[in-house]
């Protein structure tokens, strides 16, 4: 069943065409990675599937829904209830504590549960560190801690903009576990990288070049 | 949870919070500080202006004389709590003898004097004893006076011109005494006693000012005094008296003097007494150039308890003085009030300025934190805006960004306004000490008022950071610095 469809998108910014053209499929339960080198338009790309931008051309459906005609209102409303969001750059709030920061999130899409952000830290490993403040916490610890924010709300798509990319190998390979476990518990991926490793987890790889989907690789060796 | 991520983000980001907060509850405290002191200042300024003398004065009615008890009879229609202080005065030229000057001097009751003259300065004392005299600036440097001078001062009653007729005054047995202007304006004194029948026993003649070879011996030749005995007044010179060869003048002044002559006081001869200077009195005002003596050495020198006016300090407002003075006016006609006006309407006038100074300064001060505090949280928005991004991007809506930043604002405004209560009551508990010598009372209501107006103005502040944070664009999380 598809989650996100993207029909024949285009984002142009005077005479520069971020996205062209472009049509992308991606099924309910998918693990999928974007690559790509900068200036590729995987940004814009994030971006429009985030909810966070508009394509100035084409159909962006998520779970039926087109998105790509909301307001800026409707489309908050929906990247609350439907995407978790992780980042490079980990974004946690520096004043509150991991489980506080699990919280937020909560405390945006509906009402804030202890219990249940505690849960979520446990899921990333990182009950004992909850009461810690994202600068007492690695940078390993504070991705972890966003992972745990991106799933606390069960969204149907979560969408990682470079989520191991100031991380070390170590910590890279913990939040992979995660996002396989993830997998596995039907919850639909998309990660943009540029690197091939954490490309090489996801079960497809989509390659952009100029604006375009340059190609397609399926990857072989996924789940072995 | 909003509570909790407002007051973390307060409490864990210290130092930008508490600028907001110091000029928050700086202007908090100025503000409460001013409106205490405004609420208290009438009453303050009242004070403060009677401090710059009496605002009252008491003086004798058209042709009456006014002593102590006439002056005590007027403070009773005015109640004692309200009489800060009553201060007699009694004016009269005294002559300092050795160098031939004479100058005004005042007797008065020195216990009341720093009452209703309060700016008087006075480098030394203060006379507590009689015999004792405050000089005037002016005086003392004119004839060179320092502390502990003496000098000898000489009351010269003035020649009579009184209404009682000498004819009333020439029963039999009578003292009588009298004085006329002799030779170069010099007076002349006598003394006469009557007999039985009412004819002159006897003539005593003070011509101490007249010249001692000439007219100066009228007081001494017995063939001149002699033509006086026997005699009934009034009588003529050239007729009853002869004058004395080389002293006409003085002559006709004797005889001017015996017609003139009454019922003899205590002080129709000159009264000489010795003063110490205890102090110089500086005043900027003609009381410079004034000896104040005490009333006890006045009534020793001129023979009255006359007083020529008092000065009242009263402790009320101007409509009140009206009626006290209306009140004392009527009451007896002996004595009359009237007020000053030049202090009770400057006292208003003067108030209507602060009232406008207050308003001004209170609109500068109320500018000035909202711009700090604006500024501050402005700031705290650019510092803020990823953040605010990742809000965004987690869902939150511009009405939640809107609410936090505005209950920031609001807490801020909460703990400003406490903070500015209690210390603008003690900032103005301290200027109204300081310059008005004076403790207020803390108002009940100023806690609450300078909450809410803190809280009002941290809000107002906030508006245009509000407008800032909910600009953010949530896709500045996405990608790098």
């Amino acid at each position: 069943m598809s989650l996100l469809e993207l029909k024949n998108i285009s984002k142009i910014y005077g005479e520069l065409k971020a996205l062209d053209n472009v049509s992308l499929h991606v099924d309910q339960g998918e693990w999928v990675a974007i690559m790509g080198p900068s200036g590729s338009g995987k940004s814009t790309m994030m971006n429009i599937i985030g909810c966070m931008d508009k394509p100035t051309k084409g159909e962006v459906l998520l779970d039926g829904v087109d998105i790509s005609r909301e307001s800026s209102k409707a489309l908050t409303d929906i990247r609350r209830d439907k995407i978790g969001l992780i980042f490079q750059q980990f974004h946690m709030v520096n004043y509150l504590t991991a489980v506080e920061n699990v919280m937020v999130s909560q405390y945006y899409h509906s009402m804030p549960d202890e219990k249940e952000a505690l849960e979520a830290l446990e899921r990333v490993g990182l009950r004992e560190r909850a009461r810690h403040l994202p600068s007492q916490l690695s940078g390993g610890e504070q991705q972890r801690v966003c992972v745990a924010r991106a799933l606390i709300n069960h969204p149907e798509l979560i969408l990682a903009d470079e989520p191991t990319g100031n991380l070390d190998e170590a910590n890279e390979n913990i939040v992979l576990d995660l996002f396989a476990r993830l997998h596995q518990e039907g919850t639909t991926l998309i990660v943009v990288t540029h690197d091939p490793e954490v490309a090489e987890a996801a079960q497809r790889t989509i390659v952009l070049e100029h604006g375009r989907i340059a190609r397609e690789v399926i990857n072989e060796n996924f789940g072995k | 949870m909003f509570l909790r991520m407002i007051t973390a983000s307060l409490l864990r980001r210290r130092s930008r919070m508490l600028i907001a907060l110091l000029s928050i509850g700086i202007g908090a405290t100025i503000l409460a500080g001013l409106v205490t002191i405004y609420v208290d200042v009438p009453r303050q300024m009242g004070a403060q202006f009677r401090s710059y003398g009496a605002n009252m004065l008491v003086l004798p009615a058209e042709g009456t004389v006014m002593e102590r008890d006439g002056l005590a009879d007027a403070l009773e229609k005015i109640p004692p709590d309200e009489v800060i202080g009553a201060t007699p005065y009694r004016y009269v030229r005294l002559d300092m003898t050795s160098r031939q000057q004479s100058f005004t001097a005042a007797g008065t009751d020195f216990s009341q004097v720093p009452k209703t003259s309060p700016y008087f300065s006075i480098e030394g004392n203060y006379p507590e004893h009689t015999r004792e005299v405050l000089a005037g600036k002016k005086i003392a440097e004119t004839i060179g006076l320092k502390t502990g001078s003496t000098m000898e001062l000489t009351y010269q009653p003035a020649a009579r011109t009184e209404a009682v007729s000498p004819e009333d005054s020439r029963v039999p047995g009578a003292e009588l005494a009298g004085n006329a202007e002799g030779f170069g304006g010099g007076i002349v004194y006598v003394s006469v006693k009557l007999d039985d029948h009412g004819a002159v026993a006897a003539l005593e003649i003070d011509a101490g000012t007249q010249t001692p070879e000439y007219g100066g011996r009228t007081a001494e030749d017995e063939g001149f005094l002699g033509q006086f005995i026997g005699k009934t007044l009034p009588l003529t010179l050239g007729e009853d008296v002869d004058a004395l060869s080389g002293a006409t003048v003085t002559s006709e002044a004797v005889v001017q003097a015996v017609n003139s002559a009454r019922k003899a006081e205590k002080a129709a001869k000159p009264q000489t007494l010795s003063f110490t200077v205890t102090g110089i009195l500086t005043t900027g005002g003609e009381e410079e150039e004034y000896l104040f003596i005490s009333l006890e050495d006045m009534k020793t020198l001129t023979g009255s308890e006359q007083l020529d006016v008092a000065e009242l300090s009263v402790s009320a407002p101007a409509e009140q003085l009206e009626a006290y003075a209306e009140a004392i006016s009527q009451e007896n006609g002996a004595v009359r009030a009237r007020l000053v006006k030049r202090v009770t309407r400057s006292e208003a006038s003067v108030l209507e300025k602060l009232t406008a100074l207050v308003f001004l300064v209170t609109l500068v001060v109320l500018l000035l934190t909202m711009i700090c505090v604006s500024t501050t949280m402005m700031a705290v928005v650019s510092e803020r805006r990823r953040e605010i991004g990742l809000r965004k991007a987690l869902g939150a809506s511009d009405g939640s960004i809107r609410a936090e930043f505005l209950g920031e604002g609001l807490f801020l405004g909460l703990l400003g306004g406490l903070m500015g209560g209690i210390l603008g009551f003690v900032f103005a508990q301290a200027v109204s000490v300081n310059v008005f010598g004076a403790s207020i009372t803390f108002q009940p209501l100023l806690l609450p008022a300078a909450i809410l107006v803190s809280m009002v103005i941290a809000a107002l502040s906030c508006l245009l950071p509000i407008k800032r944070a909910v600009a953010v664009d949530p896709a500045i999380v996405l990608k790098g610095e």
